[in-house]
């Protein structure tokens, strides 16, 4: 028998006269984990949604099994044994975690649904994954990492003998990345086959057999992951050689310019204080859950504050709604930003220009286009925003360049203080660095930065000064020359190990 | 934590509105006992078996409309329905056709317009509320056309038994429209809450995209409650051609508004995802017993009117600021 259970060749896919898949080749054996890399818009998801069944392939051949499959929908799909892990959370957050896995093959008796069985399985396929969630849990209810939990639950429940799994980590935290690297060699013993999507180089490593790069939708290279250093597939990635990866400037520090003072707000916000210098970037470690995003949206008046002074440029200052931090100078690139950044079914010249109307339109409230046009293509040179064209709707640009695009809202303003909350999640490795190089602008412009990142290389890559989160709490400063892995890990869990 | 089983009855009603159910059951209750120390007739036998036929044709409507409202979507075009099986039945039967022939006929025609609605929507893609607006306005349009832009004449003298039947007939002291509505309910709540099809109208309404990646069938699933839909209001249309007597081709007038009305006060959300149907009962009972208490203890059709509307308004904020604080708290004990 064929040793590989999927084979895919000269796979053709085009949307609305756009190639996104040219000429695509994609090859797994059964007991392997295939490593798929790519920037965004490379066609990594695309491809593998055809090969789910989500959409039909234009041309190519596809077998699995050794049997050429026709066109498949995701049901065909799912009884050939293959499962996919989006990577938008693809929950229904009104039913219980039960209910979504058994999701659209609910077991009948009869007639009725045999909730029991289907309860009873569940808790099966949880307890092998060694999680501690309740069945009937409704998934609403659930933290964005328990809910990807889910996801790989009912993925697991199906005995997929082929798993996608498309940015998996996103939203984990380390320990439970830990529980899903297990389960994923539990897996491999099993005979599953496994494609990992994921933007993180460094956890690849720990997992991957085989890695195959796409670049534009084209099928760039396919081998054993050991024998490429992280450089290397970087380079296969990007098409040229990206030599910092977490690229630095120094400037010196100037004077204290944000400071906040015993911010209390809710359970995740107890007692924070901390400082930010004219040219520094502070960064904010922690694990999910820790206050982190909660901290940023106290502070840039979303959720409201029970304590706490807030000083700018050694005024105390009065936040208590989004707009009164835009007009002290202080702004907030969200966590989500296709939920929170972006109005995704606007132009992008026209979410650029969102937060500036009061200084582009006149004082009749008329804006002004030229003004608009000045400001968008000033946005759009500046960050290197790659698009058909300002007037496309923001939803139509690949993740990084919706990075930009939230970023560039706030840039056009004099911005005394910003704020990033997850900067780079889902973000290829090239528009990474760019992100990283505007950052590094605006710290050398004399801007106070606050980072929050899950990432731990990216915080002690990118921060000067780290503050680590646990619980809601500051457990402690590092310094950007100290900083290790570890002591942030120890600060992150300070809690958890005294329990 | 208590035991499995007891958590799993808290949450699973939680989540799919079980809290406004009760608080609004309660809320029927409390009504039904003010107008009843207020006006003696409110409490007669012979009121109250009238309050109940009065809520039927609204719970029957309202179970309809829930369905449309779980997946998320709406359906305005049940009121037109409404008046169209009215008109249908009634010219047909004027006409002297045998009355069960004449509702059938007019069942298929009001499921011609549930599957119109439910392909514009889930085929075309086009907004619930301005496919159903349109076929609203075709509906009503229909129902002037049957009888040449006239009302019908009295069917008593064609199909008096079709009258006798639903709406002087009574079994057990209860009226047979009442009837109608319990075994309708009956049914439709065992396919919502213990069936297959009934997970998959919550999952489209929750996540459209998820329940299709799962491999339901959103296309079929959407179809379905407008058929379902269609096939309430007419019924409804029915009912209320036995009471009257005579097709109205304005009869069910504002009939989806009472609909959503029941289905919102009942804790059934028109986002979609959640919501049961023990809700309508208790929904269109606060919707029947206001207008029939309302009307005995004197008040005018105006103020009716601004008192209903301000408790439909009341009880959405109500929904609202129960389930965003409970969550809330919710997430915070857990965190404890």
């Amino acid at each position: 028998m064929d040793e590989y259970i999927v084979r895919m060749e000269n796979i053709n896919k085009s949307f609305a006269g756009v190639m996104a898949l040219q000429d695509a080749k994609f090859s797994l054996k059964s007991g392997e984990v295939m490593a798929l890399l790519g920037e965004n818009g490379a066609g990594k998801s695309t491809l593998m949604k055809i090969l789910s069944g989500v959409y039909s392939r234009d041309s190519g051949s596809m077998s699995v099994f050794g049997e050429e499959t026709g066109d498949l929908d995701t049901k065909k799909a799912q009884e050939l044994g293959i499962a996919i892990i989006h990577q938008e959370l693809n929950m229904c957050r009104h039913l219980t975690v039960a209910e979504n896995i058994f999701l659209g093959r609910e077991q009948n008796k009869g007639i009725v649904l045999n909730n029991k069985e289907m309860i009873q399985k569940t808790s099966d396929v949880l307890a092998a994954l060694k999680v501690d969630l309740d069945p009937n849990t409704v998934v609403g209810e659930l933290s964005v990492s328990k809910q990807q939990i889910v996801e790989i639950a009912k993925a697991l429940s199906i005995h997929a003998k082929i798993l996608i799994m498309d940015e998996p980590t996103s939203a984990l935290s380390s320990k439970e990345i830990d529980d899903l690297f297990r389960i994923i060699g539990q897996l491999k013993a099993e005979g599953c086959g496994i494609v990992y999507i994921s933007h993180r180089l460094e956890e690849l490593g720990h997992i991957a057999d085989r890695v195959t790069v796409l670049r534009d939708g084209q099928f760039v290279m396919e081998g054993d992951f050991k024998d490429f250093t992280m450089d290397q597939l970087i380079a296969k990635m990007v098409g040229r050689d990206i030599t910092d990866k977490f690229p630095r400037v120094s400037c010196k520090k100037g004077k204290k310019i944000f400071e906040v003072k015993n911010l209390n707000a809710g359970h995740l916000v107890r007692n924070i204080n901390l400082e930010i210098s004219e040219g520094e970037i502070v960064g904010i470690a922690g694990l999910m859950g820790a206050g982190r995003t909660e901290t940023t949206r106290a502070i840039f008046g979303i959720e409201p504050k029970e304590s706490g002074e807030i000083i700018l440029n050694g005024r105390t200052i009065q936040i208590n709604k989004p707009f009164d931090a835009i007009k002290a100078g202080i702004v907030l690139v969200p966590e989500d930003r296709k939920k929170d950044g972006l109005c995704t079914k606007l132009s992008v010249s026209e979410n650029l220009a969102l937060p500036n109307l009061d200084w582009i339109s006149g004082f009749t409230g008329k804006v002004n286009k030229k003004k608009e046009k000045e400001l968008t293509d000033k946005s759009i040179l500046n960050l290197n925003i790659k698009m058909p064209g300002a007037e496309v709707n923001a939803e139509n640009l690949s993740g990084g360049n919706q990075q930009k695009v939230v970023i560039g809202k706030w840039l056009a303003r004099d911005s005394k203080v910003v704020i990033f909350d997850e900067p780079t999640r889902g973000i290829d490795v090239g528009s990474k660095v760019e992100i990283y190089n505007l950052i590094n602008t605006l710290k050398q412009n004399g801007v106070g930065v606050l980072i929050v990142s899950s990432e731990l290389p990216e915080v002690m890559g990118i921060s000067d000064r780290i503050i680590v989160m646990c619980d809601g709490r500051i457990t402690g400063e590092i310094m950007q020359e100290d900083a290790t892995e570890d002591k942030i890990l120890a600060y992150a869990t300070e809690f958890e190990t005294k329990i | 934590m208590n035991a499995k089983q007891s958590n799993w009855i808290n949450r699973k009603f939680a989540s799919r509105g079980m809290q406004s159910v009760v608080s609004a059951t309660f809320g029927f209750v409390l009504l039904f006992i003010i107008f009843s120390i207020m006006s003696p007739s409110f409490r007669s036998m012979n009121n109250i078996q009238n309050l109940f036929r009065q809520i039927a044709p609204t719970l029957i409507i309202g179970i309809g409309q829930g369905y449309v409202l779980i997946t998320g979507n709406i359906d305005l075009s049940i009121g037109s329905v409404v008046g169209m099986s009215c008109m249908t039945a009634g010219t047909l039967m004027n006409r002297g056709m045998n009355p069960v022939l004449a509702c059938l006929i007019t069942i298929i025609l009001a499921l011609v317009v549930g599957v119109l609605n439910g392909t514009l929507v889930a085929k075309v893609n086009l907004p619930s509320f301005i496919a159903t607006l349109g076929t609203m306005t075709l509906a009503r349009g229909l129902a002037q056309l049957v009888n040449n832009n006239h009302n019908t004449d009295f069917i008593g003298n064609t199909a008096q038994g079709f009258r006798d039947l639903l709406y002087y007939g009574n079994f057990l002291g209860i009226y047979s429209a009442v009837w109608l509505a319990i075994i309708l309910w009956i049914f439709f709540n065992f396919l919502l809450s213990k069936t297959r099809t009934g997970r998959h109208i919550y999952a489209v309404g929750s996540n459209l995209d998820a329940a299709r990646l799962s491999g339901v069938n959103s296309f079929r699933t959407i179809l379905l409650t407008y058929i379902i839909s269609a096939f309430c209001a007419c019924l409804t249309g029915l009912t209320l051609l036995a009471s009257a007597g005579m097709g109205t081709m304005d009869a069910g007038g504002t009939y989806e508004m009472y609909a959503v009305a029941a289905c919102v006060i009942g804790g059934i959300s028109t986002l979609g995802g959640s919501g049961i149907l023990p809700g309508v009962i208790a929904g269109a009972g606060i919707w029947g017993i206001l207008q029939n208490g309302l009307q005995f203890v004197g008040a005018p059709v105006a103020l009716r009117n601004i008192i209903i509307g301000t408790i439909v308004i009341l009880a959405v904020v109500l929904d609202i600021v129960t389930r965003t604080n409970s969550k809330k708290t919710r997430r915070l004990l857990k965190k404890q």
